[in-house]
């Protein structure tokens, strides 16, 4: 198996959980248990009402794309071959928005609110991404 | 109550008396800090003012990660001291905030005249400016300042249909600017076809979208209007001032398309008792195309969403009826986050710009923009 050359995630201690979910395909953030809302990234407060605490919830992992950008340079090595890449800010339906890949489309196809539903690449055995495909 | 929100306008209360800058560009001979030093004495003469004038200093500079008192070693190097001294980051708002920061400052009785400096050797040393996430950015190939703000040109260009021809429209006014400036860094003659056949960074960005990096100083003084009168050189009299962050991130809301500028904007606007039709001329940071844009919008000289057209057809050039960036702006003439457009500014209100001097220029708008787009700063001036 030939070694990943890309940067891995660096969780933070709030990101954790994110990161174990993805490890099981699942795409899970922090719902607030007084406003319900869905957070990101993940936090001890809630952005929305400043309340402590809120449990990880599943998401349907259904989105749009809101905005993209295409790399016509490497700023890191690992991405060299890939070159141009599309990286994606993704609006979850549940309200979030996250940075990703969109993965089964070329960079100059993608559109601004086009639908997207999230997939997981195994980049290592102890690391998942969470990327999206055109729905 | 409405007489004490008058009392405590700083409309016209604080001026800026003294700009200096250190050649800008690739400076490999000189350290950061005898980049700061001399941008600090060239101010300093500008105004006519002494070390001893001086009891305020706020700096900031891409050191204030592992040096927290910057301030110090500039002030010690120049062998002041200061009654109050602190180092400060906004990122690109910070200039602007700077000179506010001083006049707070001073209104509030910390000091009487405050020296501001920032300077790099961003050129020289190479790599990222920003300190990188170290997750949900990186691992998906996200890196650097221009992809964070380019996403605002895409969502910008599905929302109302902006095109390369109208952020080209800006870097083609800047250049023309940077050819009367012979401090510019890049001054070589640009065509619109040149922008358009510029190498892509990251896409909708291309190089010719993107500001230089440059090695460089610069520095301006603020005092009280009253000390300024006594001075040798024609005070700037701060207008307006305006802050305000898009805090929730660039990505949350409406971000992208509509800047801190708004609200910055109108503060500044409503602190100097103006409109956008009064400004002459405009220094607009400008990080990116997008983001003078962007900003132009968001200060309401045109209609959101229509910043495209307004910058076409020469409008923002001199001659043309806003002129922007007319030392060349952070695309051609260097940057030195955002104090340049603070010295040009200063000096078209002087009247001391030469061949891109703004005739009869009396009324003049500064902006800064950070953070990756987040944070912005405002100032207008005035003869």
């Amino acid at each position: 198996m030939s070694e990943y050359t890309k940067p891995l995630p660096m969780p933070a201690e709030d990101s954790v959980p994110f990161w174990n979910a993805a490890r099981r395909h699942e795409l899970s953030l922090q719902k607030c248990g007084t406003c319900g809302a869905f957070r990101f990234p993940p936090a001890p407060v809630c952005p929305e009402c400043t309340e402590l605490g809120g449990e990880w919830a599943r998401l349907s992992g259904r989105g749009r794309i809101f905005s993209f950008v295409v790399f016509h340079r490497a700023y890191h090595k690992g991405f060299e071959k890939e070159l141009p890449y599309a990286v994606a800010v993704v609006e979850l339906e549940e309200g979030p928005r996250l940075v990703s890949n969109i993965i089964g489309i070329a960079p100059d196809k993608l559109r601004c609110d086009m639908k997207v539903e999230a997939v997981f690449e195994d980049v290592t055995p102890d690391c998942s991404l969470p990327k999206f495909k055109p729905a | 109550m409405l007489e004490r929100r008058d009392k405590m306008t700083l409309k016209d209360k604080y001026a800026i008396v003294g700009v200096g800058h250190t050649r800008i560009g690739k400076v490999p001979e000189m350290s950061d800090y005898g980049l700061q030093v001399e941008a600090a004495k060239r101010a300093m003469d500008d105004a006519g003012l002494k070390k001893t004038d001086i009891d305020g200093m706020i700096t900031h500079s891409h050191m204030l990660g592992g040096i927290r008192v910057h301030h110090q070693r500039v002030a010690q190097r120049l062998g002041m001291d200061t009654a109050f001294g602190v180092s400060i980051s906004t990122g690109g708002a910070t200039s602007c905030v700077m000179a506010q920061l001083a006049a707070a400052a001073i209104e509030a009785g910390f000091c009487h005249t405050v020296l501001c400096v920032h300077g790099d050797k961003a050129l020289t040393r190479g790599g990222e400016t920003h300190d990188g996430d170290r997750e949900f950015g990186p691992e998906f190939g996200l890196f650097g300042a221009a992809a964070v703000h380019a996403f605002g040109a895409t969502r910008h260009m599905h929302e109302y249909g902006t095109t390369h021809d109208h952020l080209g429209a800006i870097a083609v006014a800047c250049r023309k600017h940077a050819q009367l400036n012979p401090h510019a860094q890049i001054r070589k003659p640009m065509s619109l076809q040149d922008y358009h056949d510029s190498a892509w960074i990251v896409w909708p960005y291309h190089m010719l979208d993107c500001c230089l990096r440059s090695d460089g100083a610069a520095a301006f003084i603020v005092t009280s209007a009253e000390r300024a009168r006594d001075l040798r050189t024609r005070p700037v009299y701060i207008m307006g001032m305006g802050r305000a962050n898009n805090s929730r991130g660039p990505y949350h809301g409406d971000h992208m398309i509509e800047t801190g500028g708004k609200a910055s904007g109108e503060q500044a606007f409503r602190m100097a008792g103006i409109t956008p039709r009064d400004i002459d001329v405009a220094q607009i940071y400008d990080c990116f195309t997008y983001i003078a844009m962007v900003t132009l919008e968001d200060y309401g000289f045109c209609k959101k969403g229509e910043g495209g057209p307004f910058v076409s057809g020469g409008r923002v050039e001199l001659g043309g009826e806003l002129p922007i960036n007319t030392s060349g702006g952070m695309l051609s003439e260097g940057y030195v986050e955002g104090m340049l457009q603070i010295v040009e500014g200063v000096r078209q209100m002087r009247g001391e710009c030469g061949p891109r001097q703004v005739k009869d220029a009396e009324i003049g708008i500064v902006s800064g923009n950070g953070g990756n787009a987040v944070c912005h700063s405002t100032l207008i001036l005035r003869r």
